[in-house]
């Protein structure tokens, strides 16, 4: 084991914490602010793989083109989530909206099955192989991209969070929703563009990510519940403490899978969550105040 | 005149009821994953035990009576095999249960009907410990027709050893009693001839992302990697291994069939060797003609879980005629004295442990192309 094969690992775990950033900071941003749980977050990752697939595949869109209209939709999906689910549950119980995202979830993993199979779907373009190889190391350049598009998605939500009017209210509204009612802020229009983003986040994810990973309607599920795990590292409705714990988890596990027993990859990633729930129940990034 | 009408009503009744006997179809129970990850090879298994199903009805059916299959779900989960199986050996309608499809699946149905003493005849599942605890002095309801891992693997790892190529190979397999029985065939056949693995690891079901064991792999300098991971989780490894630029050749039970084309056509598997119980190319005029009745029928070719779930409901149907009344215990007596024609040439017969040796097929990877490198006995 010479030096190489650390930094090779090093480097495969930056790229795969970016990855898991894309996906769990739209899930963050949406219990930051609406305070629900997202269990359908991974069959909407899964749905925008799938329609990225079919646009490229089928259709024959670029990859620039497809990760700007699967985001779209995402964003519009956003929209018809919140008002046709999400804004049913105001006021109700946090275990209702459990249980609400949980069935939708079911529905639309199953819907996924019937209408395309569990078969896997390799996105054949020439992006899938292609890699930039430095010396000895390698980087297939789909994962390049979306690691850039990972940083850019962070950059972006960050300068909305804290450098425009909107983010500020989104930030009012998750502080406390009753005081920004009262100064004048449309609660329902900052929840409806938060739910809206968090999906379209998840929309570019999926989109990403369709040529590096094989499609198909099961694989939202393992994604997910790494997300979940990283939201609470990080501290629940953090966004910046969900990336920083998006990006050590994958160097964690790289490392691990790459030292140990693969097997214990997951085991190392909950027990990370499990660590920070005994040791520091905020999270890590945790300060009280979200998003 | 009372007891005349008596005895004339009770021998029409009986005569009634005789017809009717004769005429009810004979229904097997086939418990398959018809959803979930592995749905694509129990939609196959269904498709080729059909198949069989409805050539035997063409012909008449057995002994007078037309055959059934009755497909349950089990998701490739041993508790939704036990679940749907235990549902059909309560109703007492099936003369005997077909395959799991996954060997966790086929392991968890094996006691159900030992108890139950229905017949069990397994098409696809390939764990090694099937076997072992089948037939004499084991489960004698339980019968497998296709070889166990560790039976190919032998055959495979003989063929490496003849070519000197078995000395360096790394494991990487899936969690589960396939990927398992997969690393312990080869460490048995290693061992056998004074070798052993390098490296073994296994990874969860549904694992995405291998870039972190695929580097140790790497880093390890193996001669060849064999992969024990299925559907999505073997598409992920090899395209991950090749964007990596692996540069080893596999060997194992290689899916070639879902190895994407670019890959392939690359000639990044040139070197690669491995066994697998079938192919399409197989050139027999028997094994022709199922491929040609097969794609027809179901507008897809044949693959190797549609051929195994073929001749496995070929070989119960033969059973089932040789024991005349279709009665569970016939069924099985009949299957232990089983001589049947298989596509691939052989005359199968059960051993000792109600396990069949067809012949394996040994194939290379050569100028980005599948070839047939021969025949092994398992």
């Amino acid at each position: 084991m010479d030096w190489s094969f650390f930094a090779q690992l090093l480097l495969n775990g930056l790229v795969m914490g970016v990855i898991y950033a894309l996906v769990a900071m739209g899930l963050s941003l949406i219990f930051g602010v609406l305070e629900i749980v997202n269990f359908a977050h991974g069959e909407f990752y899964m749905l925008a793989s799938m329609l990225a697939y079919f646009l490229t595949a089928q259709w024959g869109f670029d990859y620039w083109a497809t990760i700007l209209v699967v985001t779209v939709v995402g964003v519009a999906v956003g929209y018809v989530l919140f008002e046709g689910l999400l804004l049913a549950l105001r006021g109700e119980t946090f275990e209702r909206s459990i249980l609400l995202t949980m069935g939708l979830s079911m529905v639309l993993q199953n819907g996924a099955v019937f209408l395309f199979t569990t078969n896997p779907h390799l996105l054949e373009s020439k992006l899938s192989y292609q890699n930039i190889v430095v010396g000895d190391f390698r980087m297939p350049v789909a994962r390049l991209y979306a690691l850039g598009l990972g940083f850019a998605a962070f950059a972006v939500l960050y300068l909305i969070l804290h450098r425009t009017r909107v983010g500020k209210a989104m930030r009012g509204v998750a502080q406390n929703r009753a005081a920004a009612d009262m100064v004048g802020i449309d609660a329902r229009a900052v929840s409806r563009l938060a739910v809206a983003i968090g999906i379209g986040l998840t929309g570019l994810a999926g989109a990403a990510l369709a040529p590096v990973y094989a499609v198909h309607p099961l694989m939202g599920f393992n994604f997910v519940f790494k997300a979940f795990a990283i939201i609470i590292i990080g501290g629940l409705g953090n966004i910046s403490g969900a990336a920083i714990a998006a990006v050590m988890l994958g160097v964690i596990e790289s490392l691990a899978g790459g030292l140990l027993p693969l097997a214990l990859t997951d085991a190392v990633a909950f027990l990370s969550m499990i660590a920070v729930l005994l040791l520091r129940p905020q999270g890590l990034f945790g300060r009280g105040v979200r998003v | 005149m009372n007891c005349l009408r008596l005895a004339f009503g009770s021998i029409l009744i009986a005569l009634v009821a005789s017809t009717a006997a004769a005429q009810s179809p004979i229904v097997i129970g086939a418990s398959t994953p018809l959803t979930g990850p592995v749905s694509h090879y129990g939609q196959h298994a269904r498709w080729g035990a059909e198949m069989a199903v409805a050539e035997a009805n063409a012909k008449g059916g057995v002994n007078g009576r037309k055959i059934e299959i009755d497909f349950q779900d089990n998701r490739c989960n041993p508790a939704e095999a036990v679940k749907s199986v235990t549902q059909m050996l309560s109703s007492k309608k099936y003369a005997a249960i077909f395959d799991g499809l996954c060997s966790s699946a086929a392991l968890a149905i094996m006691p159900l009907v030992e108890r139950a003493n229905v017949p069990f005849i397994i098409a696809n599942a390939s764990a090694t410990s099937i076997a072992e605890k089948s037939g004499v002095g084991g489960n004698k309801w339980t019968f497998k027709v296709n070889p166990t891992d560790a039976s190919m693997l032998d055959a495979l790892v003989a063929w490496l050893d003849k070519e000197g190529k078995a000395d360096n190979i790394a494991f990487l397999g899936e969690d589960t009693d396939y990927g398992r029985a997969g690393s312990a065939g080869f460490e048995s056949a290693l061992v056998k001839r004074g070798k052993k693995l390098v490296m073994a690891d296994y990874s969860q079901k549904g694992t995405a992302d291998y870039t972190a064991v695929l580097t140790k792999i790497k880093a390890n300098k193996p001669g060849m990697v064999a992969f024990y991971l299925i559907d999505a989780d073997f598409q992920n490894g090899i395209k991950q291994w090749f964007t990596m630029g692996g540069g080893i050749p596999l060997t194992g039970r290689v899916l070639v069939e879902q190895v994407p084309k670019e890959i392939l056509a690359s000639g990044f598997l040139d070197g690669t060797i491995s066994v697998q119980p079938y192919d399409v190319s197989v050139d027999t005029p028997a094994n022709k003609a199922f491929v040609e009745a097969f794609t027809k029928r179901n507008s897809e070719a044949p693959m190797l879980i549609s051929f195994e779930s073929y001749e496995t409901t070929n070989i119960l149907i033969d059973a089932i005629r040789q024991s005349g009344d279709a009665s569970p215990e016939k069924i099985r007596d009949a299957l232990t004295g089983t001589k049947y024609q298989s596509m691939l040439g052989p005359v199968l017969e059960f051993d000792k442990n109600n396990l069949i040796h067809n012949n394996a097929i040994i194939f290379g990877i050569k100028g980005g192309k599948v070839v047939i490198l021969g025949m092994s006995k398992t």
